[in-house]
């Protein structure tokens, strides 16, 4: 087999196309050429990118659970079973700092995001709100017919509710709980989209409670995201902490 | 920093410097059994890893099934990745696409694997599969690395990778030697590399 042979053996392998036959052709030839490995590892690379283009699914927490049993010695129960359980106790998992550059709002979020959702339900929002803006996105929101919500629950015990509606194109924060900051520090409230982080304003709350409006129109995929900045927000446009709260919002 | 290119998992600085591999770095130590790092590995990249193994095999318990399979065989087999030789998630999501490709192959897949198979039946135009696969691709950068290949090549990839068909199934459904199809995934794959700026 020549080089050339070997790559187009690497290409279908790196896709996981080839029949047995070639894969076995495959191995036997990669076991005797070492110097071919490069080959293999760029397109097992170039495979994987291929994955990037496919939408995060969160998988459902008993998955999680299963595993961690497994991997703890336990004899786990099927996942169909646990599924039921699993859905009415969210588990919650510590939100460690941890330092981000242009990094992983995605991966960062779907961690989070595992930490609950609860649908909205009737929860008394005239108690909570602030400001009139946000007051009457939130009415727009309420009232048309792809509204959407979704519940965090942070680590301390508060709660933050993502209210958005694509069609009005506006999405609020309703927070609970919220940790406290230091007066020369504000929320800072983004949309992370395409892996990009966009400013959506900045809010504070003095008894842990607050009603946001997100500045800017919201997409479908964005992920919404606080961070503590400094008062009036990030002066480089950028998040300069950890996120204390992101919810995915496809 | 901003303009830089994120993949969740990867720092990937604009400027060229090695990225930074936190899934590399986690499977390292699960390597060593630490549990707490086998749990931030799944957190981080289960939902890609279910996203990518829902889109090939479709049937969502079964996408289930085999994410779990996917994340107890990296438990097992930590100890096999190697830094030197790629990045931590592309070793995660390579073993998370062959188990699905190898579930959608099984018997217990036929079901839907007659599904998708009815693309014959169904007297489809091969252009049609492709475009139907292809619509389903989010990723910007990887649709417009895509969409600079010639559509024979595109088609090919597209096929394999997403919906999880062998190079002789391939061959059959568009009308093409097998020759042929393997030359145009070998072709289409270094294409993409380039394009995509991927190094090994």
């Amino acid at each position: 087999m020549n080089e050339q042979e070997f790559a187009e053996l690497a290409a279908g392998h790196a896709l996981h196309a080839l029949s047995p036959d070639d894969e076995k052709a495959f191995e036997t030839a990669r076991r005797q050429h070492p110097d071919w490995e490069h080959l293999v590892t760029a397109d097992a690379e170039t495979a994987a990118v291929l994955a990037e283009s496919v939408s995060e699914v969160a998988p459902p927490p008993a998955v999680r659970s299963a595993l961690l049993a497994q991997i703890a010695g336990d004899t786990p129960a099927p996942v169909a079973q646990q599924a039921v359980e699993a859905e009415n106790t969210p588990t919650a998992g510590p939100v460690k700092p941890r330092r981000w550059g242009t990094r992983s709002w995605f991966a960062l979020a779907a961690s989070l995001a595992l930490l609950v959702g609860v649908g909205w339900g009737a929860v008394t929002v005239g108690e909570r709100l602030n400001t009139p803006a946000s007051v009457v996105a939130l009415d727009q929101i309420e009232s048309a017919s792809d509204a959407q919500s979704e519940t965090v629950t942070l680590s301390d015990g508060g709660e933050v509710t993502a209210h958005w509606s694509e069609s009005v194109g506006k999405a609020v924060l309703v927070s609970d709980g919220l940790p406290s900051i230091a007066d020369d520090e504000s929320f800072e409230l983004w949309f992370v989209r395409d892996g990009a982080a966009i400013p959506a304003g900045t809010f504070t709350s003095e008894d842990g409670t607050a009603t946001a409006l997100l500045e800017g129109a919201i997409e479908s995929g964005d992920v919404i995201a606080v961070t503590v900045e400094q008062a009036g927000g990030s002066p480089t446009g950028q998040p300069t902490s950890d996120p204390i709260i992101a919810i995915e919002t496809a | 920093m901003l303009g830089g290119v994120v993949i969740d998992g990867v720092d990937v600085p604009e400027d060229g410097a090695d990225a930074v591999d936190h899934a590399g770095q986690l499977l390292l130590r699960v390597a060593d059994g630490d549990q707490d790092a086998f749990a931030r590995l799944y957190d981080m990249l289960s939902p890609r890893a279910f996203g990518l193994i829902l889109r090939v095999l479709v049937d969502r318990s079964q996408s289930e099934e085999v994410l779990q399979e996917v994340f107890l065989e990296i438990w097992q087999s930590a100890a096999r990745f190697a830094p030197n030789k790629g990045q931590g998630r592309s070793w995660v999501l390579t073993i998370a696409h062959r188990r699905a490709v190898d579930r959608v192959r099984s018997a217990q897949a036929s079901t839907d694997r007659d599904v998708r198979a009815g693309f014959r039946d169904m007297d489809v135009a091969h252009d049609g599969v492709a475009e139907e696969v292809e619509l389903r691709i989010e990723g910007q950068r990887v649709s417009e690395a895509l969409a600079t290949l010639p559509d024979p090549q595109r088609e090919a990839i597209t096929l394999a990778y997403f919906g999880g068909y062998s190079q002789s199934e391939i061959a059959a459904l568009v009308g093409a030697p097998l020759g042929t199809i393997k030359t145009r995934m070998r072709d289409g794959l270094s294409r993409l590399r380039v394009e995509m700026g991927v190094t090994s």
